[in-house]
């Protein structure tokens, strides 16, 4: 089979022909004028057709940086400070009157005096109770280190390091230990022809047409067959995709929604700007409460109150808190006040929209077995940090049923974390104000091979469903948890903050 | 959460069993308890344990209750009270500023070092759990042999007596020097504030014991060389100073000591004994637990559960399926009949527990939740990199940074930020997405971004003042970003939802967008959004070097007209 090339291969190949030795690659492409990629592209082509081939060495360079060259052009610092002495002819100064005459810098005022003591142009004593130096040497020719700079360092551009003798070696030391050096390394490439290469005739290589891309032309007039479609480097990444995806965090969300979903509960959305009493009076929070206090929740100015819901079941709730109410409760014992009730906050969790959701069952006479489930904003004032937010998102599932038992609640549970991924979990007694029994729920986080807390459950408390028409046998199943903690596990984030930050690198990367 | 360490050896001693840290770990658990530390090198735990079992405050009510569990001894824990004749007297003058007091003596007390702590601690634990710091109970614990009885309880005038409290300088104050000047005084002043007359309790010889909730008096210091303890618990709350009281004695009795009884003498004469740890009795329905908890147990295994958890339990001998149960003096916690259920099922063990699911729903999504997604599948397809914002904000970059004027009375307003940094909620999104390209101007662009999420709007006929609706907001930030661009998207929105043709564009005047370049988005005659080109003051406030072409969109308008 005959050789094929493209033309500028060909002509590449009679260049290589003419010169006898290898060749420098970036020289060769300087030369021909041509980019250095399209030149190395040229030289694979010949090595594919085994015409030539080259080899690859890794090069040292040093130059100049830009302190560097500023000493090149005004001196060292040692020189400076030498020509203020012998240019004003002082035989002897203080170091400090010296450092007030040279205007440098301290810290480049002690390193050129540092060297003019290593050079022997001075000495240094304190022998009169000054610090004083004295110029001791007759002559001051420019040192070695000046000569290298002035002959071999000769300009920006770049120095092999190899190409330096032994002493200049020991020079180039010196300026590195004083940071004036800037180093790279680069490949040098060395190409060279083959035997074949060599002898090739090159009137027997035909012209080989490549395209990069395929033209609408090419294929009507069917002259794609002429060419050659110029093969890819397949197993190299593409460029980065800006294109538009869901937040992790949404992911995240939907796929709980789903499994409540499959579950049989129906999502709930309440108020995000909520009464005092949806968030603490009905959940039998008394109104002393640590819990409710102003270091904890964030209440408003404005809107300042809110109105309370229907009389009788504002007095039902008030009754409970001071006497039990129909509840069977002894209740706190104490008297209750409206006002506080009608404070308004944004709400610290989303049990809150829970207990509008009772009321609804209470005004429309609902018939149980009903489940609901919320994924939702929730805040709470705590100054923001690596491990706290203000505002967060609580999942919370609710069982209203007749005669749901804590086996029922540890049965939904297992269920709903189950296919959360959580093969094993652990429900044990635990205390939360508003339910009783009470459990907290552990679950194995196989990738941490640990037990990790994952929420809070129990039964509502008589007290808390009373006062909305909710009265045993029919019970309230509840669990609720963080849904940060989980994100955090999940996306392997340390700052809790990232989650709602947007650090685009990160979307743009993340996997669900 | 509250927190206690506790020394394996010491638990060992009370509970009468050899302890494996290892096995702590998991039985804890089961009595409420979380282990929260271990030492293995000292032999070291540190528990945690729930507000509501303040008895827990100390190795000796965590050991009554592991004997429990472990099968070491059951039911109710036994105390023997001596009557004594010490009477404590309350004059009708504390009415008004600290009306209750429960006063107990303990003899013969024989304390190690461990157990000198434990008494300090358990006073810290019962202020903070159920003295709400002092102002509901306070504790004082002294040595009885400095004082005489009888001993009296009333309110003074603050110049009238002056003693020399603990931790002073040695001179006597009266109590309003005391709340002016003592250490404690100043951090405990705020409960007596407003009050005329403040509490104080007498010995015979009107010696100074106590300036309750404040400070002891020197006289009464317990030292080394003390023999017998007089405890005095003031507050506002009757059943809260008798339960600390109880809590507290029968802690001192589990260490050896042997607790008598004072004679409170109320103002009308009325006369009492205390501590009382007379048990309380409750009649507990046993089909009620039963179907609480999901279990089946008859009469003895239920007898058992309780006894687990140290109450007595006897069947009923008047009502059927009913049992007598005898709640220990020193358990607050049991306020209604559901509270037996929990501690039956601690008895029978969580880990015993059996699951089941049984009721059947049919789930259903939320349909502005539905609606949302809906839209995050068109933005995605736009191309739209999804975000997701914190509601709470910052008025200034909510307003001014966008050219916009900040106006008090339409704006939700935090009472009470712990930082400047949210002071407010967002009304719109566009802020929020300005702060994310802020945040994000280095990366690769273009960067097209969205978010779907609440805003919060005043609204004085909302039952809270405010309503929450759900927004769109979308940015384009790249050197060639325009009103074409962000055009070409809310086309692509509006067809998908089919409302291209019901869509309105009238041009306005918008400060945060360019002139000319801006337009209000109607569908049927309302406004649903805005979509222009952001001003180059804006673009600066936010320190952005390319434009940006926006909108917004309100969902829940747009979800109503469609």
């Amino acid at each position: 089979m005959p050789i094929k090339l493209k033309k500028q291969v060909t002509d590449i190949l009679k260049i290589m022909q003419e010169e006898k030795s290898e060749i420098i690659a970036s020289k060769l492409a300087k030369e021909l004028k041509i980019d250095y990629i399209v030149l190395m592209s040229a030289v694979n082509d010949l090595k594919d057709n085994k015409l030539a081939d080259f080899e690859e060495e890794e090069i040292f360079q040093i130059s100049l940086n830009e302190e560097g060259r500023y000493y090149k052009v005004n001196g060292l610092p040692e020189r400076i400070l030498l020509d203020i002495l012998r240019n004003k002819k002082i035989k002897e100064i203080t170091v400090e009157e010296l450092l007030e005459e040279s205007k440098l810098d301290k810290k480049i005022f002690f390193i050129g005096l540092s060297n003019m003591k290593k050079n022997r142009w001075i000495a240094q004593s304190k022998a009169t109770g000054e610090d004083k130096i004295f110029l001791i040497a007759e002559d001051y020719p420019k040192t070695k280190l000046e000569e290298f700079m002035d002959n071999i360092m000769q300009n920006k551009n770049n120095l092999d390091f190899s190409t330096l003798s032994k002493d200049d070696k020991v020079q180039y030391d010196l300026l590195n230990k004083r940071k004036l050096i800037d180093k790279r390394r680069k490949t040098k490439r060395v190409i060279f022809l083959t035997d074949k290469g060599k002898k090739i005739d090159l009137s027997k290589i035909e012209i080989l047409k490549q395209v990069s891309r395929i033209t609408s032309e090419m294929l009507s007039s069917g002259t794609w067959k002429d060419y050659h479609i110029k093969p890819f480097d397949v197993t190299k990444p593409g460029p980065l995709l800006k294109a538009g995806k869901i937040h992790p965090m949404i992911n995240l969300i939907n796929q709980i929604r789903e499994i409540f979903i499959s579950l049989g509960f129906t999502e709930i959305r309440g108020p995000i700007i909520e009464s005092a009493f949806f968030n603490f009076d009905a959940l039998f929070q008394p109104q002393d409460h640590p819990a409710r206090e102003l270091h904890d929740t964030f209440y408003l100015n404005n809107p300042k109150v809110s109105k309370l819901p229907e009389k009788d079941r504002v007095l039902a709730v008030k009754k409970t808190h001071e006497n039990g109410g129909d509840s069977g409760s002894l209740g706190w014992g104490y008297k209750w006040d409206e006002d506080i009730a009608k404070k308004t906050l944004l709400r610290t969790h989303t049990t809150a929209t829970t207990i509008r959701r009772l009321a609804d069952y209470y005004r429309n006479n609902e018939i149980p077995p009903i489940k609901v489930f919320s994924i939702d904003r929730v805040f709470r004032n705590e100054k923001v940090d690596k491990t706290h937010l203000a505002e967060f998102m609580q999942i919370e599932g609710i069982v209203i049923g007749e005669r749901v038992t804590l086996c029922d609640l540890i049965g939904n549970l297992k269920e709903f974390y189950r296919k959360m991924g959580f093969e094993k979990i652990v429900t044990r007694p635990g205390f939360f104000p508003y339910t009783e029994p009470s459990m907290e729920i552990a679950v194995f986080y196989d990738k941490l091979n640990e037990w990790i807390e994952m929420g809070g459950s129990g039964i509502f408390r008589p007290e808390v469903t009373y006062p909305w028409g909710i009265k045993n046998p029919v019970r309230v199943l509840a669990w609720g948890m963080g849904l940060e903690r989980l994100a955090m596990l999940k996306f392997g984030r340390k700052d809790i903050r990232d989650l709602y930050i947007n650090p685009i690198k990160w979307l743009r990367q993340e996997s669900y | 959460m509250p927190t206690l360490d506790l020394k394996i050896e010491r638990l060992e001693r009370l509970v009468g069993k050899q302890l494996e840290i290892k096995e702590l770990e998991y039985d804890l658990q089961w009595i409420s308890l979380d282990l929260e530390d271990v030492n293995e090198e000292e032999q070291k735990i540190k528990v945690e344990y729930n507000p509501n079992r303040p008895d827990f405050s100390s190795p000796e009510g965590i050991a009554r209750a592991l004997k429990g569990y472990y099968d070491l001894e059951l039911g109710l824990p036994q105390y023997e009270i001596t009557q004594g004749s010490m009477t404590m007297t309350s004059e009708p003058s504390v009415k008004k500023v600290r009306p209750y007091i429960v006063c107990g003596v303990i003899r013969d007390i024989d304390l190690d070092e461990d157990e000198v702590g434990t008494l300090m601690n358990i006073q810290e634990h019962l202020h903070w759990a159920v003295g709400r710091d002092r102002k509901k109970v306070a504790i004082g614990v002294h040595d009885l042999d400095k004082i005489t009885p009888p001993f009296r309880y009333k309110a003074i005038k603050p110049e009238e007596i002056s003693f020399v409290p603990l931790h002073g300088d040695g001179d006597p104050m009266n109590l309003a020097e005391i709340l002016q000047y003592h250490e404690k005084g100043i951090e405990y002043a705020w409960i007596l504030e407003g009050k005329d007359v403040y509490p104080v309790l007498l010995d015979k010889n009107d010696e100074v014991i106590s300036f309750p909730p404040i400070i002891n008096g020197i006289l009464t210091t317990v030292t080394d060389d003390t023999k017998n303890l007089f405890l005095d618990l003031t507050g506002t709350d009757f059943k809260a100073v008798n339960l600390a009281i109880n809590i507290l004695s029968t802690m001192l009795a589990d260490t050896g000591a042997k607790i008598e009884s004072v004679k409170m003498i109320a103002d009308d004469g009325k006369e009492t004994f205390t501590p009382n740890l007379d048990p309380v009795k409750w009649e507990v329905d046993m089909d009620y637990v039963n179907d609480y908890v999901g279990l089946n147990l008859n009469a003895n295994e239920m007898i058992k559960c309780f006894q687990k958890v140290r109450f007595d339990a006897k069947k009923s001998t008047k009502k059927a399926d009913y049992l007598d149960v005898w709640v220990p003096a020193f358990r607050g916690d049991i306020i209604h009949p559901v509270d037996f259920t929990e501690e039956c099922a601690i008895g029978y063990g969580y880990f015993n527990l059996p699951l089941t699911i049984r009721e059947g729903c049919i789930g259903e999504y939320h349909p502005i939740q539905s609606f949302s997604n809906k839209i995050r599948t068109i933005m995605i397809g736009a191309g739209y990199l999804e975000v997701l914002n914190f509601i709470l904000t910052n008025s200034e970059r909510q307003y001014s940074y966008m050219n916009k004027q900040y106006r008090e009375k339409s704006n939700v307003q935090i009472a009470n930020p712990v930082s400047k940094e949210y002071d407010t909620v967002r009304t719109t999104i566009l802020p929020k997405l300005m702060e994310t390209i802020l945040f994000n101007r280095s990366e690769e662009k273009p960067i097209r971004i969205f978010e779907v999420g609440d805003v919060i709007l005043l609204n004085s006929k909302a039952e809270t003042g405010a309503d929450r609706e759900v927004h769109l907001a979308a940015a384009s930030y790249h050197e060639n970003a325009d009103f074409t661009e962000i055009r070409s998207a809310l086309d692509f929105i509006m067809t998908a939802l089919g409302c291209y043709d019901d869509m309105e564009l009238n041009p306005d005047k918008n400060p945060t967008y360019i002139k000319g370049r801006y337009a209000d988005i109607y569908v049927n005659g309302n406004k649903i959004g805005e979509i222009g080109e952001i001003h180059p003051e804006v673009l600066l406030n936010f320190k952005l070097e390319f434009p940006v072409a926006a909108l917004e969109l309100d969902l829940q308008n747009l979800f109503r007209e469609k």
